[in-house]
């Protein structure tokens, strides 16, 4: 998850929260009892703002729960007095279990990511009935997500000892009818999307080994269940694996069955904190907030030794040497997470020739140079050459996550660059991949074909770059491109990317409404709807689905209600593209007016001059600087020049 | 020996309960402390299980705010588990 930081810290708060941030585990709670009274002190004192930003960084995975209800109170108290920075995501918990330990601290760990959440709860134990009576508190609260927090004690079909393998598979397909048939009247009742829990296993196996062969052990018809879930659940319902956190947890130690008997806590105390920030990491990846970006230093964080002094044959990195299998093993982590999307860059005080010479020449890199997006290796201090990648990328700081095993170098990035995320890493690089993995950092909402190809997106892009420096004019660099696109509707095959972009655009974004899924699939079965999906190719490859727009006809207008563009393809007539599109739907419809509006946020000042750059003119303007510009398609409207050769896509 | 638990418990009841006035006495009950409801007690058990490194019994969970307890009850029973110090 991403963080945000905006005031100035004082020295106390300064001081207070380095030395928590850089305390191994085994100390972090004395450290977090200074800060916790930096933090009431800064608070008393007024300065709010600071200890909001100071508390947001604190939020830290692995801390206990004791030190977390401690954070929570000064967390409550500042939600009360502060005006919260971004809309509270408004969010129904429905459980058997009791939540009001686990609620608040979703809304906690949230707040790290730099959002937040108005959280419904109804009464113990009377979640069907909330789900079923449309008059329930559920509806007037009319939430936007809905997390189902089910556990293995919520199974309904659970088989007989004698049931055969057939009448197993008929509970499993009930016990999945059950939940569709929940998931369904919220759909249709809220527009929502849910977050569903998977099943976790209990600990015990009444038939010890057998438990997760024989069709109606337990074991075996919960794994059952999971794996039916996962291929039957629709686009709106997202599954939250919360087995993954009781197996992870031990999962005698998760089901601390005092506090289950007692208070019907749905796992042990201490683990409550790693099951919120586990649900709070996929609320912040659909709210677009997950970090896109690991950063990585390179002597003994990719590989054992100094490059600069002890050569290529000289560091360790490869097999035969336990440590230097840990730091392979790690780069192999960090490739995986390269092959999945997240994008990689080197940040690192060396020679740049000596550095890359490893990538390019040692027999045992896991990592090459293609893997890595952007690469900087010199001597100037690593806050300014983060801000260089961030600005390289086209990506905010606070998207960045820097891998370094120097506690110097952290400590001056968490001071000089406060938004870009920077974890603890062990001095034993084995530990390197949990320390990262905890933090939830590349949680991701869905998984497409424009992930695979991301990094080979910004391999790519040099090549690009050297063909529009050798082009004579722009208009020769676009055309050399030969760039062709498809242009068609949101449909099954594109909604999954749709919403992705939709969750994460920032700059190219004149609206920046995060539309969930739920909401984009019914606007596709809604005819007052448009959506526009472009997807792009040009000679040197494929940028994927690349530019999304809503629009709404109302009163003989076309209402842009998102219009979002990945910033990779800037400047290469997408959207005069795209405008001719929806110009064409206009004529088709018989509409006659374009209606556009601009909502400036931190980050879309990009497109500020957007509608006036296409044409539109100015029809007014709204709170907070927002724009609202119309474009009348007249008979004499004459269609926007590009360079793009269009294939229309099947509707 | 008594009384060094009672301040060592009175910092984590402090703590706990976010009053660093809490003075406790052995005839106080649940109903004296401000804020001890059932979300309370949770956290003031899992604390003190933290700071003792003791466990309470499902039974002792539940009874530590049955009407027979008290403080001084509450403090025996942490006594009991520590042992001799």
């Amino acid at each position: 998850m991403s963080g945000r930081s905006g005031s100035t810290l004082s020295a106390d708060l300064e001081s207070g929260l380095e030395r928590y941030l850089s305390a191994p585990e085994e100390t972090r709670r004395e450290t977090l009892r200074d800060l916790v009274r930096a933090l009431r002190e800064a608070v008393d004192a007024g300065e709010k703002e600071a200890a909001r930003a100071a508390l947001q960084r604190a939020i830290l995975p692995g801390l206990d729960y004791t030190s977390v209800q401690s954070l929570l109170k000064i967390h409550r108290r500042l939600r009360r007095e502060l005006p919260a920075t971004t809309p509270l995501l408004r969010l129904a918990v429905l459980s058997g279990f009791t939540l009001d330990q686990l609620a608040p601290l979703i809304d906690l760990n949230l707040a790290a990511a730099g959002a937040g959440a108005e959280i419904y709860t109804p009464a113990f134990g009377t979640f069907r009935q909330e789900i079923l009576a449309a008059d329930s508190g559920l509806y007037a609260f009319s939430p936007k997500v809905v997390f189902l927090a089910t556990g293995w004690r919520d199974l309904a079909h659970v088989p007989l000892l004698t049931d055969d393998r057939d009448r197993v598979r008929e509970r499993v397909r009930l016990e999945v009818r059950d939940l569709s048939a929940a998931w369904q009247t919220l759909h249709d009742r809220l527009g929502c999307q849910v977050l569903q829990n998977n099943f976790d296993l209990p600990p015990w196996r009444t038939l010890s080994n057998l438990d997760r062969t024989h069709p109606a052990g337990l074991g075996s018809y919960i794994a059952q269940v999971n794996q039916a879930l996962a291929e039957q659940a629709p686009p709106f319902v997202t599954l939250h694996d919360v087995d993954h956190l009781a197996a992870s947890a031990g999962r005698w130690a998760w089901h601390d069955e005092r506090f289950f008997h007692h208070a019907k806590m749905p796992c042990a105390p201490e683990y409550l904190m790693e099951y919120a920030h586990s649900v709070a990491a996929i609320l912040a990846a659909q709210a677009g907030l997950s970090r896109k970006c690991l950063v990585l230093d390179l002597d003994n964080t990719l590989w054992g030794g100094v490059i600069g002094d002890d050569g290529l044959g000289g560091i360790r990195i490869g097999q035969g040497d336990a440590e230097s299998e840990a730091f392979h093993a790690f780069q192999k982590y960090v490739k995986a997470l390269r092959d999945r999307g997240v994008i990689l860059a080197v940040c690192s005080k060396n020679e740049d020739h000596i550095a890359r010479e490893v990538f390019e020449k040692h027999p045992e890199m896991i990592l090459r140079l293609d893997d890595i997006a952007t690469f900087v290796a010199n001597w100037t201090d690593k806050a300014t050459n983060l801000r260089t990648i961030a600005l390289n990328l086209n990506i905010g700081l606070n998207s960045l996550v820097l891998a370094d095993d120097n506690p110097v170098e952290r400590a001056l990035v968490r001071r000089l660059a406060p938004e870009v995320a920077v974890p603890e890493l062990p001095v034993d690089p084995v530990g390197y991949i949990q320390a990262i993995e905890r933090h939830r950092y590349f949680e991701l909402v869905s998984l497409g074909k424009e992930d695979f190809k991301r990094a080979e997106y910004y391999r790519t892009q040099a090549v690009r770059e050297q063909a529009q420096a050798s082009a004579a004019s722009v208009e020769e660099f676009l055309e050399s491109l030969q760039m062709t696109a498809r242009v068609g509707p949101i449909d099954g095959a594109t909604l999954e990317r749709s919403a992705q972009l939709i969750a994460r655009s920032n700059q190219f974004n004149l609206t920046t409404r995060r539309r969930s899924t739920a909401e984009i699939l019914a606007m596709t079965g809604d005819d007052s709807w448009i959506t526009l999906t472009v997807t792009l190719a040009d000679r040197f490859g494929d940028y994927g689905l690349i530019s999304v727009l809503l629009a709404r006809i109302r009163d003989e207008k076309i209402e842009i209600d998102t219009w979002l563009m990945s910033c990779r393809v800037l400047k290469r007539t997408v959207e005069d593209l795209l405008l001719n599109h929806l110009a064409e739907e206009a004529r088709r419809r018989g509409v006659r007016f374009l209606r556009g509006d601009y909502i400036p946020t931190p980050k879309n000042d990009l497109v500020r001059e957007h509608y006036p750059r296409l044409g539109f003119q100015p029809a007014g303007a709204g709170d907070s600087g927002s724009t609202r510009w119309d474009l009348p398609i007249a008979e004499d409207w004459q269609p926007r020049r590009h360079f793009i050769s269009v294939a229309r896509a099947e509707a | 020996m008594r009384e060094t638990l009672r301040t060592e418990m009175q910092e984590v009841f402090r703590d706990v309960f976010g009053d660093p006035g809490i003075e406790i006495r052995d005839a106080m009950t649940a109903e004296d402390v401000d804020g001890w409801d059932s979300l309370m007690h949770i956290n003031l058990i899992v604390a003190i299980e933290r700071r003792f490194g003791i466990k309470f019994a499902t039974a002792e969970i539940s009874g530590l705010k049955g009407d027979d307890q008290n403080i001084g009850t509450f403090l025996d029973l942490v006594a009991g588990k520590i042992g001799p110090r």
